[in-house]
């Protein structure tokens, strides 16, 4: 789904390559809630899906002289977001599984559950899978594409897909039954 | 369930924002933005003309309009002034004005600099630390052995040498009297330079901290990583030192103590946590008692870079590092009075250095040596500022210097 048509966003990139800040922040505006509402699906955490697309853009910025602006620019951010939240999911998965006991200190409340069982039930899956999930079917790039993205085997996408897809679809057809 | 179902589901569910998200994320990437062309060669370097300034103008106006009138514009029409402002090339030395007034005190790589509200500044001489006095007449300033008591000007009023060199001089609220440390222990003198006498032969490297109320009264952390009370008139005990309270163990990692400004309350900073020892007043005996201590929750995996207590509210700000494979992030928080759910000002990619509060209590200065500059955060509603090029502001003459950091931020 384009949200800027490719030309409009390609003189942006050409701007903020020759020293327009104000270009940059339109570039910012233009892509910061899908990069965060990304980051926040994978990582289910306001916080850190926060910093992951500040990141994200962090390193456009030190990356834009080598930019190809020939290229459309949101791939290539939604390429470093997700990717870092996909680190960001894992680390905390297993932050959480060695070391919940070990902390001497109070841990912060957990974030307020918002969206209901859609977010609880891809909260559930593993990082990997709603990566590409999120990939998929927010930001809908194609299976090809993904795998490019998280530099992958087209078949390891298509089965994390798949998998992911299913104990979604479960939990909706478990939600039907329960609410019939 | 139907892919296009998803897709929906995906895209409209709503998602918790944290409050001035996208806003916090515009200035940081701006900053880095504005470093960025810092180091690309200027077209005047080049031999090329310049951009013309009226056609950046137009640009700027151009994005204004475009943002105002955008769907997103209603977002975005609060901070759309802080977008074109931070956008434009940071002034130089960059320190025109102290954003919330006041005085403050920073020591630099050359000694301490008094800066005027209108960002003027003046280097009070070649001591290696200082602090304000109460209201800001003096400064307590340390350098080797030699304790001073410098005018603000730079004029100096006393001095003592002391046996060994002298440390983190803090001024009592009343102004009459000084508690340093020499050494290892801990002393007190007058404000006007005599009747200086022993507290502690033997305390911890922290700077103690006097009651505001009551009783002139002083907070130290002993070698033992105890938290004691100092009445601060000699002669009341045989040895002939100040009378002396413990309390709990604050812990060999305490590198800071602060005491409220309603005296309630002490905090205590070290690397791994923030803690809030209770105190009371006991007016019948004129002393302080120790009450409750409690921990402040910590986000997880972080760790505490520097802490300070509001001067007339109970709010703690504190600053934190996070380590991450992907680089250092740190974060800037202020806990509430119900210590439960701190409120996130800031977050950042590298190493923000101390937090100090304006003597108001509506701002905070963060310093972030990383990028060059300090950070005026206010606590409710307002703009942010960023002010560049803090290193520059106080090596004179060009000559490199590190990051100074702020000592005090003085007065109401």
């Amino acid at each position: 789904m384009e949200i800027e048509s490719g030309g409009n966003e390609r003189r942006l990139v050409r701007e903020a390559q020759a020293g327009s800040g104000a270009a940059m922040a339109s570039l910012y505006s233009l892509h910061w809630r899908r990069a965060y509402r990304a980051a926040y699906l994978v990582v289910h955490d306001a916080a850190a899906a926060e910093d992951v697309a500040q990141d994200g853009f962090l390193a456009a910025v030190a990356a834009l002289d080598r930019f190809d602006r020939r290229r459309p620019f949101g791939p290539w951010l939604h390429r470093i977001v997700v990717n870092r939240a996909l680190d960001w999911a894992r680390r905390e998965a297993l932050r959480q599984k060695v070391a919940r006991e070990q902390s001497v200190f109070e841990p912060l409340p957990p974030p307020e559950e918002v969206g209901g069982e859609m977010i609880a039930a891809l909260k559930e899956l593993p990082p990997e899978q709603r990566a590409v999930v999120v990939l998929r079917h927010l930001l809908e790039y194609t299976p090809g594409e993904i795998a490019e993205m998280l530099e992958l085997p087209r078949g390891t996408v298509n089965s994390r897909l798949r998998r992911g897809l299913d104990r979604l679809r479960e939990a909706a057809e478990l939600e039907t039954e329960v609410g019939r | 369930m139907r892919n296009d179902s998803l897709n929906r589901a995906l895209r409209e569910i709503p998602v918790p924002v944290a409050d001035q998200a996208e806003r916090r994320g515009l200035q940081v990437v701006e900053a880095a933005y504005a470093e960025r062309e810092e180091r690309q060669p200027s077209p005047v370097r080049d031999g090329r003309p310049a951009l013309p300034r009226l056609a950046l103008a137009l640009g700027i106006a151009t994005l204004l309009m475009a943002l105002l009138l955008s769907p997103a514009g209603a977002a975005v029409r609060d901070w759309v002034g802080d977008v074109v402002d931070s956008s434009a090339p940071e002034p130089e030395p960059g320190l025109s004005e102290t954003p919330g007034g006041g005085h403050l005190l920073v020591q630099s790589a050359l000694g301490p600099w008094v800066v005027q509200p209108d960002g003027s500044r003046r280097l009070l001489g070649h001591y290696e630390e200082a602090s304000w006095s109460p209201r800001g007449l003096f400064v307590a300033a340390a350098q080797g052995r030699d304790l001073s008591a410098v005018e603000p000007d730079g004029t100096p009023h006393w001095s003592l040498t002391a046996a060994a060199r002298v440390r983190t001089p803090r001024w009592s609220p009343s102004g009459y009297r000084i508690a340093y440390r020499s050494g290892r222990s801990l002393r007190i003198v007058a404000g006007d330079g005599r009747g200086d006498h022993l507290v502690n032969p033997a305390t911890a490297p922290v700077a103690p901290a006097w009651s505001p109320v009551g009783t002139p009264e002083l907070a130290y952390v002993n070698a033992e990583g105890q938290l004691r009370i100092a009445a601060s008139e000699k002669g009341a005990s045989r040895s002939g030192a100040p009378p002396d309270m413990a309390g709990a163990v604050a812990g060999r990692e305490t590198r800071q103590i602060e005491w409220g400004a309603d005296g309630r309350l002490i905090l205590e900073v070290s690397p791994a946590g923030l803690h809030l020892q209770g105190m009371r007043l006991n007016k019948l005996e004129g002393r302080s008692e120790f009450r409750r201590r409690t921990a402040l929750a910590l986000p997880a995996g972080a760790t505490v870079v520097d802490a300070a207590l509001a001067p007339r509210r109970p709010l703690v700000a504190a600053v934190f590092t996070h380590w991450r494979s992907a680089g250092t992030r740190s974060s800037v928080v202020v806990y509430g009075p119900n210590r439960r759910e701190p409120r996130r000002l800031l977050s950042v990619p590298g190493s923000l250095g101390e937090v100090a509060w304006s003597p108001a209590g509506k701002r905070l200065l963060v310093a972030w040596p990383g990028a060059n500059q300090w950070l005026f955060l206010p606590i409710g509603r307002g703009e942010g500022r960023a002010v560049a090029g803090i290193s520059r502001a106080f090596a004179p003459g060009g000559r490199k210097s590190s990051f100074p950091q702020v000592e005090g931020w003085c007065c109401p």
